[in-house]
């Protein structure tokens, strides 16, 4: 590992090149995707997990707070938007807005009662608030449809003003959905980067040390925690439309595992798009793997133990690692430095 | 309010096999300052292997499988009581083993990991029996109910509190008379002690490790006729585990104890004005207790400090 | 007027009385020195007064207000700046970011989540001098879990320092180091002398008494003896409790 600690230019961008080279790949996806046997909605999928990951890894790795039941933002998220769209109005920013401030009051709520702590105690309530609001999916009825879930979700058309777009084909919903995760991707970047980023990583090094520096450690604590639920939220709006419905097993311990897993596999802890590594791997393995055994998601959560134990900087940290040696051998060589651009200037560990 | 007494005795019963899991949780995080979020699985886990061996289907090779089946499902039962938490204690060591690794760094590794084999060992449930509901077979001697001063009572009931109330009892009894309860307490209190004494920390660790995990799958047998079986039944044992420790201290028999029938009183009152969402009351407990006080009520500061 | 005191100071754990009764003024660019046995309540009487630790009586005074029990942060905004005995840097900052994050300036736009915090100039600027102030000006892009303890012990001074405190608490800055650290360190205190007020916890004799205005000993959680260096010299309790022995 290298003694110089570098905040390369990236960090001051408020787009990288890593960036621009993603949103292309992305946006041609749809011409290739069936020839290699898969389809546009994985596509779809995998951008609003990516959301939903980068969302959640705001408070697992740039907090350093455990949060396990983060499904439940996610889950609130998509229920607010078909709630809105049936009860409120039928239309799609007011629908996603809806997601999104939901998911994020029900956040603050939370974060006002585990904000004052952090490891054990916050992973327990973390699990007990998810737990609360699972049951809450499963059990009124009334409101969600319990174990059936909120069906009917529809598509709404993103209407510009001047030219309204139909979202309803996978591939038209796709460029949605990259253009949604652009913006994230934009402001994410941005927030991590930013004074309140370097302020909440340093409370993830040393709470004690923040506080005594002047930083009102609780207060920041509570709001990425808000930030977080709430583009989770966003992307749970975004979820429900894509499956056409809002289900509360998104909600559940175990699913909220899932993104905990994806995120560290991909190498969250450490890169900046770990998670979205994470999500891509854990999907493909899902579709790849799991047309051919039952059990691929064993073999994830293997891995993820894996991972814990022999590479908590997960994959991103991992390749990144490689191509740091390599261009610190070899300076010149423009590729290990394009690659390393690439993976998008991370924050070490 | 006699009424209320069912549900009152139904508590206390739960209270007793809370606290029993969280014994297990308890020894395990006094001694090895870890977390075990897989804790609740083992629990699950215990269910699951006495649902298959007492069914009509029990893992055992043919002939041996033939002279099981043959036994009455009293005698069945009892040996499954006893060989249905070894066969999770082996599923313990594997855990144990692989949480060696994580000692002394940073316990959000700990936390990860056993989070980890919490949703491995959840998808092997799922892989092997499916998400479908299973009932857990009791002998008829057990099972059933009686009228007592107008009311029904549940026979097995009973009979779930006076197995909770035996082994809790053995459990004291190893801790507090026995050499390994000793070492176990000495260890608790300071892993350098019981270094300095010449004994293997390392293999005490495991076999408190195996000892806990045994304690959970045989709540979790006792519990399954209660509850249901069902694939994420480990979260409703975890949480309450921990519960009873922040409530109760870590170190303290009798702190784990009482909290385990004031989390399970709570419980079952919850469950005389809202059946359905009585498991929801032990979150909010939770959510109650940690939000108010720190430290429990008997025990010392542990690792749980944060 | 002192600067900032403590009187009547009481401090309980449970069952155990950590601190009994302190009073202690400091005035404004003192430097007063805290010395006493392991466990007789120095850092806990820090704590109290850096708000880690509400006393269970008595009261803290900063320049005339009372601050006692204000949680840390808002003791800290007020210009009481302090350094750990168990070092707590960001280790995975660099030197330069490590201070840049103690600056007020970069402090008051701490919920900025729309510019870069790598751009400014400015607050680089700053923190290089603050740098350059314990000598580490030229490890500025160094990780600080890279840093040599030395280095690591100067920063964590200069972490405190970046804050523009008035008061700054120094607990044990000398722990660790060999007898060129504690050259450097006594010599980068005495520069600081004047300016600031100073409270430091320290076990090493010479350094304190070289530095020192004036002591208090604090034992089994009470002040037990005060005074300037020369007359502790002479303190029948200090001499005969091998305190007054120098390092």
């Amino acid at each position: 590992m290298t003694t110089i600690a570098t905040t390369s230019p990236d960090a001051k961008r408020l787009i990288t090149p890593s960036m621009l080279i993603l949103w292309l790949v992305l946006a041609t996806v749809p011409l290739w995707i069936s020839r290699i046997g898969l389809y546009p909605y994985i596509g779809i999928e995998i951008l609003i997990w990516s959301i939903y990951a980068l969302a959640f890894n705001l408070v697992l790795g740039t907090a350093g707070l455990p949060s396990f039941g983060h499904g439940a933002y996610f889950g609130i998220g998509a229920y607010a938007f078909g709630l809105c769209q049936f009860n409120v109005v039928a239309n799609l920013w007011v629908c996603l807005t809806a997601a999104l401030v939901v998911a994020g009051l029900a956040g603050a709520l939370v974060a006002l009662f585990i904000s004052h702590r952090r490891g054990i105690y916050y992973a327990f309530m973390t699990i007990a608030f998810g737990q609360i609001f699972w049951t809450i999916a499963i059990k009124a009825h009334g409101v969600t449809g319990g174990e059936d879930g909120l069906l009917k979700i529809a598509r709404l058309p993103a209407n510009f003003g001047v030219t309204s777009f139909d979202l309803a084909d996978n591939v038209a919903f796709y460029y949605f959905v990259l253009a949604a995760f652009a913006l994230a991707v934009i402001g994410l970047w941005r927030l991590v980067h930013s004074p309140y980023g370097r302020v909440i990583a340093a409370i993830r090094q040393s709470e004690t040390r923040a506080a005594h520096l002047g930083y009102h450690v609780w207060l920041y604590k509570v709001s990425i925690f808000t930030l977080s639920a709430a583009l989770s939220g966003f992307a749970g709006g975004l979820f429900a439309m894509a499956q056409l419905a809002a289900f509360p097993d998104v909600m559940s311990l175990h699913q909220s595992g899932y993104v905990v897993m994806m995120t560290l596999v991909g190498g969250g802890l450490v890169s900046f798009w770990g998670p979205v590594v994470g999500v891509f791997v854990f999907l493909i393995a899902r579709d790849v793997i799991g047309a051919l055994t039952n059990a691929w998601m064993l073999y994830f959560g293997l891995l993820f133990m894996a991972v814990v134990l022999f590479r908590p900087e997960g994959i991103a940290g991992a390749v990144a690692a490689v191509f740091q040696r390599h261009s610190l051998q070899s300076i010149r060589r423009q590729g290990g430095s394009a690659m390393r651009l690439l993976l998008g200037g991370e924050r070490w560990r | 309010m006699f009424d209320l007494l069912p549900h009152i005795v139904n508590g206390l019963t739960l209270g007793l096999l809370f606290a029993l899991i969280a014994l297990g949780f308890m020894l395990i995080v006094g001694l090895m300052e870890q977390i075990n979020l897989a804790h609740g699985s083992l629990f699950a886990l215990g269910a699951y292997f006495a649902m298959q061996l007492t069914g009509p289907r029990p893992p055992f090779p043919q002939p041996l499988a033939q002279a099981w089946l043959a036994l009455p499902l009293g005698w069945r039962y009892a040996a499954t009581l006893v060989i249905a938490p070894l066969a999770v204690g082996l599923v313990g060591i594997v855990i144990e083993l692989c949480m060696r690794r994580t000692y002394g760094k940073d316990p959000l590794y700990g936390l990860l990991l056993t989070f980890g084999a919490a949703m491995v060992i959840e998808e092997v449930i799922r892989l092997t029996w499916g998400t479908r509901d299973y009932v857990l077979q009791v002998p008829q001697g057990v099972s059933g109910g009686f009228l007592f001063q107008d009311l029904i009572w549940s026979t097995y009931r009973f009979y779930a509190a006076g197995i909770a109330v035996a082994i809790i009892a053995l459990v004291w009894v190893i801790i507090e008379k026995t050499p390994f309860g000793a070492t176990v307490k000495a260890g608790a209190h300071d892993s350098e002690i019981v270094r300095a004494l010449g004994i293997n920390l390392t293999r005490l660790r495991l076999a408190v490790f195996v000892f806990g995990t045994m304690l959970a799958a045989v709540a979790g047998i006792i519990v399954a006729p209660i509850w249901g079986i069902r694939p994420h039944m480990g979260v409703d044992a975890v949480i309450p585990a921990f519960l009873v420790i922040v409530l109760g201290g870590v170190g303290s028999f009798w702190g784990a104890v009482v909290a385990g029938l004031l989390v399970g009183l709570c419980v079952g009152l919850s469950g005389a004005y809202a059946s359905e969402w009585s498991l929801l009351s032990m979150y909010l407990l939770l959510v109650a207790v940690v939000t108010v006080r720190a430290r429990g009520l008997w025990g010392k500061k542990s690792v749980l400090e944060a | 007027m002192a600067l900032i005191e403590a009187r009547g100071v009481h401090v309980r754990f449970g069952d155990r009385v950590v601190l009994e009764s302190i009073d202690l003024a400091v005035g404004e660019g003192e430097f007063h020195g805290l010395m006493g046995p392991n466990g007789a309540g120095k850092t806990t009487f820090f704590n109290v007064l850096t708000g880690r630790v509400k006393p269970s009586r008595g009261a803290i005074r900063l320049d005339g207000g009372d601050v006692t029990g204000l949680s840390p942060h808002r003791i800290a905004a007020k210009g009481v700046a302090r350094s750990f005995q168990i070092m707590t840097l960001f280790d995975e900052f660099s030197a330069r970011e490590n201070v840049t994050v103690g600056l007020p300036a970069f402090r008051a736009r701490g919920f900025d989540m729309r510019r870069a915090a790598a751009g400014d100039r400015r607050l680089a600027d700053e923190a290089s001098e603050v740098l350059a102030t314990v000598g580490l000006a030229d490890k500025a892009d160094v990780r600080a879990k890279d840093l040599s303890y030395g280095d690591r012990r100067a920063l964590e001074i200069a972490v405190a320092l970046a804050q523009r405190p008035r008061v700054l608490c120094l607990d044990e800055p000398t722990s660790g180091l060999g007898s060129d650290g504690v050259q450097r360190l006594a010599s980068l205190v005495g520069r600081l002398k004047g300016k600031l007020t100073i409270i430091a916890i320290e076990h090493d004799m010479q350094f304190l008494f070289s530095l020192a205005d004036r002591i208090s000993v604090i034992h089994w959680g009470q002040v037990v003896a005060r005074g300037t260096p020369h007359e502790l010299q002479q303190n029948e309790w200090v001499k005969r409790s091998n305190l007054g022995r120098f390092a």
